[in-house]
């Protein structure tokens, strides 16, 4: 019986991590950019953060006066580059992987930012280098390692100047029920040397959406 | 124990029981997408609501008042180190349920009260940024959070070590253990005072009733600190944006709120610890009953030994 009590009070433990839990939503678009060749050669990433965040971001500069939750052509002027002064080490919570081998991607550039309905929207551009053949399958995860903030593909992704033929986009999401076996699976490995709510290592990306864009050879 | 009640307190058993095995099996998935869904639901009404009462819009006030309170309860049903606490304690000694109840609702409240004190200190009284704010969380009041943890674990770990101890210079003596009521009172610890003696006079008090009264105002502190020392970020986004919104009064409001709501999940986990806890030791064996410090000392174990090296690393090594 003792061991129920145990086997309790361990569950509590091992569920601490969860304390990762999302405060930040994103919704997030992509956008694939291709060259002559059909190769992808950047990525544009839309991010339009949820209405208590934006306002957060928004309040925090003084900006929108009037709360109307919309901004004037000098605020959005003085927003532009709000969400892209990235901390060193910063992978921007974008992946992209061709097949298995991940993708270099520069640090972001042109990049815009807008407030429209109480929501900021930003955009910016990562730079795939080198320029990736399609051969194999394109993926783009979108995650927060640490799961604070929740990121999912709200909208359709977008093929510059065009899908190639023979290609075909999904998104693809984790099935809930897996990811929370995947994640007590990693809470049983977990060191003790590890800070489980501060340092919530590559279980976010078990949360991740993802783009698949996969080429008939 | 009434028999009545005996039926009554062996389900707690098997209500943790369940519980740990739908944890275990993945069944409290749809629980936590609830939850999640919630938390992001709320998350839009809480910025309508601070428009609202900026705009001056009548019932705003209330309304915000509401949706703290759901955002506080969505972000706790996740499990968080306050329940972790609460729980673990609950699970560890024998406390009154009602004042396990009574400590996580000074927990959260108090939690709420750390997070006003860090804005309103910190970035109006001193001028700092959010992310000055942001990072000192990080780097003092996490380590805070973590001393709090361990110091009580470390003190559980003492009291089960006293217990054990009370326990084998008690068994000689015979009789004194054969019983639930008399054998577990020693066996929490309290009868520890006089173990050398064991002469546990009339006056000390070894009934399970007032073994069960034993709390100290030391593990309430560390129990209230280990909870209170980590604001969660919304109440720190809200009372930012109502004080940058001229609406200081009703942001304040609303991290209480939250803290009620929060409280409401931690004292579900309170009464659930207790619950189980007392089904336990219902369903041990009278001769078993001994095994409660060695509870009380593993339980105490196994959250310093969790503790201790998060508040090494808190602390940059």
């Amino acid at each position: 019986m003792r061991q129920a009590g145990m086997a309790l009070a361990l569950t509590f433990v091992a569920a601490a991590p969860g304390l990762a839990h999302p405060h930040v939503w994103v919704d997030t678009g992509i956008e694939v950019i291709l060259d002559a060749e059909g190769r992808a050669t950047a990525l544009r990433i839309r991010w339009d953060y949820d209405e208590f965040y934006s306002l957060l971001i928004v309040e925090e500069r003084g900006l929108d006066a009037d709360h109307d939750g919309t901004a004037t052509p000098a605020e959005k002027r003085a927003l532009n580059g709000f969400d892209m002064k990235w901390q060193e080490g910063f992978a921007g919570d974008t992946y992209a992987l061709s097949g298995d081998t991940p993708l270099v991607l520069s640090p972001p550039q042109d990049w815009t930012a807008d407030y429209q309905g109480g929501r900021l929207q930003s955009t910016h551009l990562r730079r795939i280098d080198p320029p990736v053949a399609l051969d194999r399958p394109l993926t783009v995860q979108i995650y927060d390692p640490g799961f604070y903030t929740d990121y999912d593909i709200s909208f359709a992704p977008v093929f510059t100047p065009l899908l190639p033929e023979g290609c075909r986009a999904e998104v693809l999401a984790p099935d809930p029920a897996t990811v929370d076996r995947q994640l007590l699976d990693a809470l049983a490995e977990y060191g003790a040397d590890q800070d489980v709510e501060a340092d919530f290592p590559a279980v976010g990306a078990q949360f991740a959406e993802e783009l698949r864009l996969t080429c008939a050879r | 124990m009434r028999p009545l009640i005996r039926p009554l307190v062996l389900a707690g058993l098997a209500v943790a029981l369940g519980l740990v095995v739908l944890w275990a099996t993945g069944g409290l998935t749809a629980l936590r997408l609830w939850a999640e869904a919630g938390a992001r639901e709320v998350q839009r009404d809480l910025a309508g609501a601070v428009r609202g009462i900026a705009a001056g819009q009548p019932g705003a006030v209330a309304g915000l008042l509401g949706i703290a309170f759901a955002y506080g309860f969505f972000h706790a049903v996740g499990p968080g180190h306050g329940k972790l606490l609460i729980g673990g304690y609950g699970l560890a000694r024998r406390v009154p349920i009602l004042r396990l109840a009574g400590l996580a609702l000074a927990a959260s409240l108090a939690q709420a009260t750390v997070a006003v004190l860090m804005v309103y200190g910190l970035v109006l009284g001193l001028g700092w940024a959010r992310t000055r704010v942001e990072g000192l969380a990080q780097d003092l009041f996490l380590p805070l959070s973590h001393a709090a943890i361990l110091a009580l674990a470390l003190w559980l770990v003492w009291r089960g070590l006293r217990g054990l101890r009370a326990a084998t210079l008690a068994a000689p003596a015979g009789g004194l253990l054969g019983g639930r009521q008399v054998g577990g009172a020693r066996l929490l610890g309290h009868g520890a005072t006089c173990a050398t003696d064991c002469a546990c006079g009339a006056g000390h008090g070894v009934t399970l009733a007032q073994a069960a009264t034993v709390t100290t105002w030391r593990e309430a502190a560390a129990l209230v600190a280990g909870v209170a020392f980590r604001p969660c970020s919304g109440a720190l986004f809200l009372l930012i944006v109502s004080w940058q919104m001229g609406i200081a009064a009703a942001g304040i409001a609303g991290v209480y709120a939250m803290g009620l709501g929060t409280a409401l999940v931690s004292i579900a986990v309170a009464l659930l610890a207790v619950w189980s806890r007392e089904g336990a030791l219902a369903a041990l064996p009278p001769g078993l009953a001994r095994a409660v410090p060695l509870l009380e000392f593993t339980a105490g174990l196994v959250i310093a030994a969790v503790a201790a090296p998060l508040l090494w690393q808190s602390l940059g090594y």
